[in-house]
């Protein structure tokens, strides 16, 4: 690892375990800490805001996520919880911010914004250091990111203004089934047959799932098709782009793990994941925060 | 002409010529000219300059599509959904006749729905050969072009004699060389010559009279050559695509420091990189324009046996230039672009050339995604030229 050696080390699906242990350690005393010796990256997207702390040595020692993106509250909300979850007072300013997301512009406080896409290139290297393909869905755009061993970008592709293939697209689904998003990925899982959905529009997609219902499909059948059209739009994204092993998934989507299986069958590759996944953009404002320290 | 005077040239001539072209149609009419509309690609204005006549580019506008998409399914060629939108709703009513060319296999149906829609303004078809460079391709295009010269005879009410061609072609390839230079000195005065800017002096040409175009851009050519050598410490990149003239566009490349060194967009240096040929003897001056659609390559639009041309072309432009990157704006929804690029990304990843693709389209009002993306991509520049330096200096380079 070239910039964060020895500060946390991966495993499969561990990063946020290993956080923890460091920051169980430290004991953290917040009106010990002096007001300057942490970071904090903040990545705003278009549904949800979320933010890391680092202290400098490169730890993780808060974060949070919550519901609500550009134009909300959201983004104030989620630096107040991190850090909470940092045991740092909530009027202790850290000693730089980076923001990144689709609103990252709206930041004001901030003192450098960077593009997502590379900012989860730089988060999803630091949790997965082998990572070489970083396939990242969020709530409108999905991203496939071909990354340096240094945590660079080497190239991308983005999907176009098309929602399908992203986590809108997603919720939609989700409206239509009248069914939690975070409970989709369970009740496929009882899926028995292979419904075949559009991969081209979620208009065109929406309106099959509701002639599959009409038809007497079940739900869990009809998510499991949407799981297979999001990853053949994603995995078409992937060929684009180049893919090379380890492939690493971000972003809100990779918590689905419907999506995340149906994609790795699509790929034909393991796809990794962590906890701290949809928090890669954020851990990676962070490191680019700290980095200018 | 100091640098604020190059500013104020550019912004009073030929930003106000690109942004409003349609007052430049009133002013022709105004002065009794006859103008002609020029549809893409690669149409023989020539002709309709030697015809007494003004040509005027038709590229679209950037807008909403109403009445046009009686005409065209939504995922259709942008250019042509917009270009009818324009003659629907009056934009194109002062114009005596459209020329329409047919290379492109998205504007071809254009000229029917055209026709259906205006039946009023007389569309003029130029059946390009795809089969260009053999004798009889150039044989069967100098026919073309001289039923063409007919039809525009008829339009314009005069006749266009091979003198007054002859005398076309030379104020043309002034006007191309001039663009050239242009494109060479914008290249190395970056923060003057910014992107927008480069973009109102090239598209301006589509509308401005030539003669008038080439003789103030060789005066602001002159004073940009004689200001001091930049240190531009942003990206350079190279463009690639059908249009790439857009404000909005523009200011993303300029906020996030990227120059625009060179270009293969087709409403730039695609449609003036060559000349015509110098006349072979006795030649007739249709088969020298003839000819010099023949020497026309490395285009989406065109047919050529040699797959790797244009790849081999966008490497030389990034070669020549200096530039790090590749943008590829993609009009949405054009298909010959779409096609070219997975084989032209292949070949520049081959040697390492750093390439992103944006997407863009002329209803487009929110450019969010490109942002992020052209974001990224300067982002991703100013990475790899950090680890050059890095490798260079720990060589002792």
């Amino acid at each position: 690892m070239a910039m964060d050696e020895g500060i946390l080390t991966r495993s499969e699906s561990s990063g946020w375990e290993e956080a923890e242990a460091v920051k169980g350690k430290e004991t953290l005393q917040s009106d010990e800490r002096r007001a300057t010796d942490f970071v904090m990256g903040l990545d705003i997207g278009s549904a949800t805001s979320k933010c890391v702390v680092l202290r400098l040595d490169g730890a993780i020692i808060g974060k949070a996520v919550v519901a609500g993106g550009v134009g909300t509250e959201g983004a104030e909300q989620a630096k107040s919880l991190a850090l909470q979850d940092a045991g740092i007072l909530s009027d202790a300013a850290p000693m730089r911010v980076a923001a990144t997301g689709y609103g990252r512009h709206l930041a004001t406080d901030a003192d450098g914004r960077f593009s997502e896409l590379s900012c989860h290139a730089l988060g999803a290297l630091r949790l997965f250091p082998e990572a070489r393909t970083v396939i990242d869905i969020g709530g409108q755009d999905s991203k496939v990111l071909r990354v340096s061993e240094r945590g660079t970008l080497e190239s991308f592709a983005m999907n176009d203004k098309c929602a399908a293939g992203t986590g809108r697209f997603l919720e939609e689904i989700a409206r239509a089934l009248n069914i939690p998003v975070g409970e989709m990925a369970e009740l496929a899982a009882s899926s028995g047959k292979c419904l075949d959905i559009s991969s081209t529009c979620v208009v065109f997609a929406e309106s099959e799932v509701v002639s599959h219902l009409a038809r007497g499909a079940s739900r869990a059948d009809v998510l499991g098709g949407i799981f297979r059209s999001i990853a053949a739009r994603v995995g078409a994204l992937a060929q684009r782009a180049g893919i090379c092993p380890m492939v690493v998934m971000t972003g809100g989507v990779a918590m689905n793990a419907g999506v995340r299986e149906a994609l790795a069958d699509e790929l034909g590759m393991e796809i990794s994941v962590s906890p701290l996944s949809q928090h890669a953009g954020a851990l990676g404002a962070a490191l680019r925060a700290l980095a200018q320290t | 002409m100091s640098e604020k005077e190059i500013k104020g040239t550019i912004e009073e001539v030929f930003s106000y010529s690109a942004r409003h072209p349609a007052r430049l149609l009133e002013e022709y009419r105004a002065a009794g000219q006859k103008a002609v509309g020029i549809l893409p690609y690669y149409a023989p204005e020539e002709l309709v300059y030697a015809a007494g006549m003004a040509p005027l580019g038709l590229w679209g506008m950037e807008g909403s599509v109403r009445g046009a998409g009686r005409y065209f399914p939504a995922f259709y060629c942008a250019i042509a959904r917009m270009n009818l939108e324009m003659a629907l709703v009056g934009v194109l009513d002062g114009l005596s006749a459209v020329l329409a060319p047919s290379i492109c296999d998205a504007m071809r149906p254009f000229t029917q729905n055209f026709k259906s829609a205006r039946p009023d303004i007389p569309m003029i078809f130029l059946a390009q050969p795809q089969n260009r460079t053999e004798e009889f391709g150039v044989v069967y295009m100098t026919d073309e072009l001289a039923r063409v010269r007919e039809e525009l005879e008829a339009v314009a009410g005069t006749r266009i004699t091979d003198d007054a061609i002859r005398d076309a072609i030379a104020v043309y390839n002034e006007s191309r060389a001039e663009r050239r230079r242009f494109v060479r000195l914008a290249a190395s005065h970056p923060s003057v010559i910014t992107p927008e800017r480069r973009s109102d002096v090239l598209k301006s040409a589509w509308f401005m009279p030539k003669p008038r175009h080439t003789a103030v851009l060789k005066t602001l050519n002159d004073a940009i050559e004689a200001l001091a050598p930049e240190n531009w410490t942003g990206g350079k990149v190279v463009v690639s695509g059908i249009l790439a003239d857009s404000a909005s566009l523009l200011s993303v490349f300029q906020d996030n420091r990227l120059a625009i060194v060179a270009d293969d967009v087709a409403n730039e240096s695609r449609s003036f990189r060559s000349d015509m040929p110098l006349p072979e003897k006795d030649e007739a001056p249709l088969r020298i324009l003839a000819r010099g659609f023949a020497g026309q390559g490395a285009d989406s639009l065109l047919h050529d046996p040699d797959l790797s041309r244009r790849a081999r072309h966008l490497k030389g432009l990034v070669e020549e230039s200096g530039a790090q990157g590749v943008v590829f704006v993609m009009m949405q929804f054009c298909d010959p672009e779409e096609l070219d690029y997975p084989h032209l990304k292949q070949a520049l990843d081959a040697v390492g050339i750093p390439n992103a693709q944006i997407g863009y389209d002329q209803q487009m009002r929110d450019f969010g995604q490109a942002r992020t993306q052209l974001e990224a991509f300067s982002e991703m520049l100013a990475d790899r030229g950090r680890r050059d330096c890095s490798a260079a200096s720990s060589t002792g380079r």
